[in-house]
């Protein structure tokens, strides 16, 4: 093994012991930033030599929890999976996902790595992963300011579709127009996933992202809509259709806690439940049985798996605290705010809120999209609003817009101390709502784990 | 929450202010449907009843009849499509803003209102030409917080919002720009120039959306709207800004930080070739 390969996994060893020592972020990129300068190769020596299949993830939302549900379905197949499950998804947390699992020789032990890899992080990571699939959730208008446009997104996957080796397996959505059309000319295996419901789950609204046709712009017409802009669909200028699905969700019920459906599989069917409740939920149980199927493998144990599987960190994650309780949601653009809202509503929540918005690397600088979430049909639950993050001022500004009395609104910077606020103004037997972006969702999980209320990261 | 009259006595005569939103679905992309939120918002806290009509594609309506018209932001390709539609309405535009009628532009919106786009690749745009000035598409993309200066009213403000385009655009000797860059790229990234104005004409390359950060400019379309519909003085009572000044505030404090960068961030991972 190369010397400097040996003192880049030294290092990053060392550093992940004292990040979570410290208690600062899990150690989720620190040892993939050490051990990257020391031995800029180090992620691709690694999986080259040790020859450990990878599993891409990548789209705009539901990585995350797919990721854990491929994790769960291979394990409970007797495939030992690793992931990068806090979320850390650009090239440093996919290299510490790498290097945390090599031993100090370089090596890896047998198994899958499945690693969530943001949009914008592909074009590097990749190459160095060389992976056997790549799954594209979906491709919803997120993060504007980094990529500039959804079709730029569209365009920087397409390119790496087709520098993808014939022999690894292109894995993609149907029901998004966008993502089943990319790359239509490459040479290699396919799978598609979808819904394939006999009514529409959802109906197209403003916030809808493309709902013009990727060959020829002309309006696509639904059959039916299920999740913004997913559906059935077809073109009446050119007639692109939405592609035959491989998987195929045939039947759904979404309950208060819970997703129940069937698959279809080729010529089989499972009946599955899964303890998150949503339609997205059903989406993402559908792209992992489809990387499965590129996989070869065979998800014969996918009822149980899936039963047991747990909410990814921040996905609505429950904490009780004495006779209170705290629902931890992570929100990052106006469909999964929107879908997180939709989903709370059911239930007649949120009514005290805690809220955050931080301008970071990861969670950007521009946050007008915060006028796209549909604040307006909650706004009359609320009861009282917290207000935290860098960029408090712009969400308290935003909620009033919505109709929220800027009287029902404290603004309180330090997370500490609106974390501490928002509690103390639960009544007993009450519950705090929590919707924040990444870089919030850590800091106050992280001030929630010191609080004893929830365990750490890691556990989740 | 604030619902008051303008004024006990001239209420009677504060008239239904009508808003056309063009293409509301097509050019929704950065947020800007939030401008018209703002206009609805303030307007109703001062007992001002307003009227939006989403104008779509094919969707035909009078645009003189309006007092205020939004056209704002979208990607290349709704551009495109929208450009095509808006063909159809110049003579109805052309007439509006004849007759003295609010048109707000944003980014795309202002550069539709321009001669034409000329994309590094593919044919021009054709714009409807009602503001004298020309956009190219550039190399690299100019994504930061901004701010600017403007001169229009009664004194001096200072306008803040995030810009995100590649175009340059260049002014002509009939419009003035909207305002005075202070931070970010504005119009081209060299000249200073940010925006485009004309009469009632108020074009910006500002997100944010720009009017919740900035209260002032938005009482100010909603004054002018007022005033010439009136055909006299409209005093708009004060709201309580102390939300909109913090935010206000803040974005002005990331755009000077920001000032002399082209992007907030790490140069863009994504950028088009």
């Amino acid at each position: 093994m190369r010397p400097r390969l040996e003192i880049a996994l030294i290092a990053a060893r060392a550093a992940g012991t004292l990040a979570r020592r410290l208690g600062q972020g899990n150690g989720t990129s620190l040892p993939g930033v050490l051990a990257r300068r020391i031995d800029p190769s180090v992620l691709s020596s690694l999986v080259r030599e040790a020859g450990m299949p990878a599993v891409v993830i990548t789209g705009s939302n539901g990585k995350t929890t797919t990721g854990r549900l491929i994790t769960a379905l291979l394990k409970a197949e007797g495939i030992d999976a690793r992931s990068n499950a806090a979320g850390a998804n650009l090239v440093q947390g996919v290299t510490t996902l790498a290097v945390s699992n090599a031993d100090l020789h370089g090596r890896l032990p047998p198994g899958i790595l499945v690693a969530e890899v943001d949009e914008g992080a592909m074009r590097q990571v990749v190459p160095e992963l060389a992976p056997r699939i790549v799954l594209v959730v979906n491709l919803f208008r997120d993060q504007l300011d980094r990529y500039g446009e959804l079709y730029a997104v569209s365009d920087a996957i397409e390119s790496i579709a087709r520098d993808l080796p014939s022999d690894a397996a292109w894995v993609v959505n149907a029901d998004d127009p966008l993502v089943a059309s990319l790359a239509p000319d490459r040479v290699g295996r396919r799978v598609t996933f979808g819904l394939d419901l006999d009514c529409s789950t959802d109906r197209l609204t403003r916030a809808s992202d493309s709902i013009r046709c990727p060959r020829c712009r002309s309006d696509l017409e639904y059959e039916h809509v299920y999740l913004s802009h997913l559906g059935s669909y077809r073109c009446p200028g050119c007639g692109l259709r939405r592609p035959r699905l491989d998987v195929a969700v045939t039947a759904l019920r979404v309950g208060a806690s819970d997703t129940s459906l069937t698959v279809r599989i080729g010529s089989s069917e499972l009946v599955l439940r899964v303890p998150q409740p949503g339609v997205h939920i059903a989406y993402d149980v559908a792209a992992a049985l489809a990387v499965l199927v590129g996989l070869g493998i065979s998800p014969v144990h996918a009822a149980e798996a899936l039963a047991a599987v747990k909410p990814a960190f921040g996905r609505l994650e429950t904490a009780e605290v004495g006779d209170r309780r705290i629902v931890l949601g992570f929100v990052k653009n106006p469909s999964s705010y929107n879908t997180t809202l939709r989903a709370l509503g059911l239930a007649g929540e949120p009514r005290q809120l805690l809220v955050a918005a931080s301008n970071t690397k990861v969670d950007g600088e521009d946050f007008a999209w915060l006028w796209d979430v549909d604040f307006e049909s909650a706004a009359p639950r609320f009861e009282h609003v917290t207000v935290t993050g860098t960029r408090a001022d712009d969400l308290a500004n935003r909620l009033k817009y919505a109709g929220v009395d800027p009287g029902l609104i404290s603004v309180i910077g330090p997370a500490n101390r609106a974390l501490d606020a928002a509690f103390a103004a639960i009544a007993p037997g009450g519950r705090l709502t929590i919707l924040a972006g990444y870089t919030p969702t850590m800091e106050l999980r992280r001030l929630m784990n010191q609080r004893g209320w929830v365990g750490p990261l890691r556990d989740a | 929450m604030r619902d008051g009259p303008v004024d006990a006595k001239t209420r009677d005569r504060v008239p239904l202010l009508r808003i056309a939103h063009l293409y509301p679905s097509l050019l929704n992309v950065a947020g800007d449907s939030g401008n018209v939120i703002v206009i609805e918002r303030r307007a109703g806290w001062r007992g001002i009843a307003t009227e939006i009509v989403p104008v779509e594609i094919g969707v035909s309506v009078d645009l003189a009849s309006f007092d205020l018209i939004f056209l704002q932001g979208g990607q290349d390709i709704e551009m495109a499509v929208a450009a095509r539609d808006l063909q159809g309405r110049a003579a109805t535009l052309r007439e509006a803003a004849g007759r003295g009628v609010v048109i707000f532009a944003v980014c795309a919106g202002l550069q539709l209102l321009g001669h034409r786009y000329i994309p590094q690749r593919g044919p021009a745009i054709e714009g409807i030409g009602l503001l004298d000035l020309e956009t190219r598409g550039g190399n690299d993309r100019f994504m930061q917080h901004a701010a600017c200066q403007v001169g229009f009213g009664e004194g001096t403000e200072t306008i803040v919002g995030f810009e995100n385009h590649s175009g340059l655009t260049e002014l002509g000797p009939d419009v003035r720009p909207f305002g005075t860059v202070i931070a970010g790229a504005g119009n081209n990234g060299r000249d200073g120039t940010e925006g485009a104005r004309r009469d009632n004409i108020y074009a910006t390359y500002l997100h944010g959306p720009v009017l919740p950060k900035n209260p002032w400019l938005a009482d100010y379309l909603i004054r002018i709207a007022l005033e010439r519909r009136i055909g006299g003085r409209v005093s708009l009572p004060d709201l309580d800004d102390s939300l909109e000044q913090s935010a206000h505030a803040l974005a002005l404090e990331v755009a000077l930080r920001n000032r002399g960068r082209r992007t907030a961030l790490e140069p863009a991972r994504l950028g088009r070739a």
